[in-house]
């Protein structure tokens, strides 16, 4: 399974709630699957997903947030697993599309594939790390995390590969406009 | 300074200590409004996700932590236009601050300016007057940095 395929299975239950996608391909799949206003696609600052993900979380509690990261991303800001697991947002659930490589600059290796990124979560008090690489899997861990706080990681392994989509044509300031006006 | 900036709508303070701040963060602490990060790039993150549920939102840091978060402020912060006001304790500004911090110090206000960030320095005489400036700069949905000179050494 590719990234844009395990993110369509998302997408089809998510629905309206908020996501905060990783700059690169992530934000770029989710742009060409399915824009809608309550997406935050980040265009820069690598790694702050899940931190832009943490403080909606905290502040609006009653809503659902998605966090959708990938494995070079959350690599880079480890420290924000540690902030996360302090703080216990229960709404706050983090998808990271693994698939070990750096793919948006080439497809250079990350440390993924010897790191486990789950265990490191688990010593973050993550309240439920989920792993999958089937479509299968990924809508059972869907209908299991409705009863479940947070925060939730699911890591789900994917192939490297797929075309990389159109790049995100709504101008930054109107991206955070609408999510905004949306949220 | 920590009470005036929460009594006029500061609901959060994000960031990493920094020695010249430490009566601010103290106060936050007591409060409980304050959330400590690992890197500076992080509070912003927090920060900005914050300020995008419509809770205004001040990030603390050592110039040491500016200097880290260069990226974040320019393809995050000015990117986006997410009004951020950040709180910046300036090392290196005394002429005899340890070694570590007489670069970044002296480059400091140059570095604010190439970063075309609108900014005031603190003084003990003004703070209160930059306060309003920076509070009323985030209600215009204007980001900005209030610096504090450390003159002191320990």
């Amino acid at each position: 399974m590719i990234r844009n395929e395990a993110m369509q299975i998302f997408l089809e239950k998510i629905k309206k709630d908020p996501i905060v996608s990783a700059n690169g391909f992530i934000s770029r799949d989710l742009f060409n699957i399915h824009d809608k206003k309550t997406n935050f696609y980040m265009i820069g600052s690598m790694g702050l997903a899940s931190s832009i993900g943490l403080g909606i979380a905290l502040t609006i509690p009653r809503k659902r947030i998605f966090v959708f990261d990938g494995d070079g991303n959350i690599l880079m800001n480890l420290g924000s697993l540690t902030t996360i697991g302090k703080l216990q947002p229960k709404n706050l659930i983090h998808v990271i599309f693994d698939n070990s490589i750096h793919e948006s600059t080439g497809g250079q290796p990350t440390s993924s594939s010897i790191i486990s990124i789950a265990k490191i979560a688990k010593s973050c008090k993550y309240k439920k790390i989920f792993t999958s690489s089937s479509k299968k899997g990924i809508l059972k861990i869907l209908d299991t995390i409705k009863n479940n706080q947070g925060p939730i990681m699911i890591i789900v392994k994917i192939e490297g590969g797929g075309n990389s989509g159109r790049r995100i044509s709504i101008p930054p300031e109107k991206i955070k406009d609408y999510f905004i006006e949306e949220l | 300074m920590f009470d005036y900036l929460y009594k006029n709508g500061i609901e959060n303070f994000i960031g990493v200590p920094d020695s010249t701040l430490k009566k601010f963060i103290k106060c936050g602490l007591e409060n409980k409004k304050i959330i400590i990060t690992t890197r500076e790039e992080e509070a912003i993150g927090i920060a900005t996700g914050m300020l995008l549920a419509k809770s205004p939102s001040l990030v603390f840091m050592q110039n040491a932590g500016f200097a880290n978060s260069l990226s974040t402020i320019t393809s995050l912060v000015q990117l986006y236009k997410i009004p951020l006001i950040f709180l910046i304790g300036w090392r290196g500004f005394l002429k005899n601050d340890a070694p570590e911090h007489t670069k970044i110090g002296r480059i400091q206000p140059g570095l604010l300016k190439i970063m075309e960030i609108d900014h005031k320095i603190i003084k003990d005489s003004n703070w209160k007057k930059m306060c309003d400036w920076a509070l009323k700069k985030s209600q215009n949905n204007k980001s900005c940095a209030l610096i504090i000179p450390r003159e002191f050494l320990d």
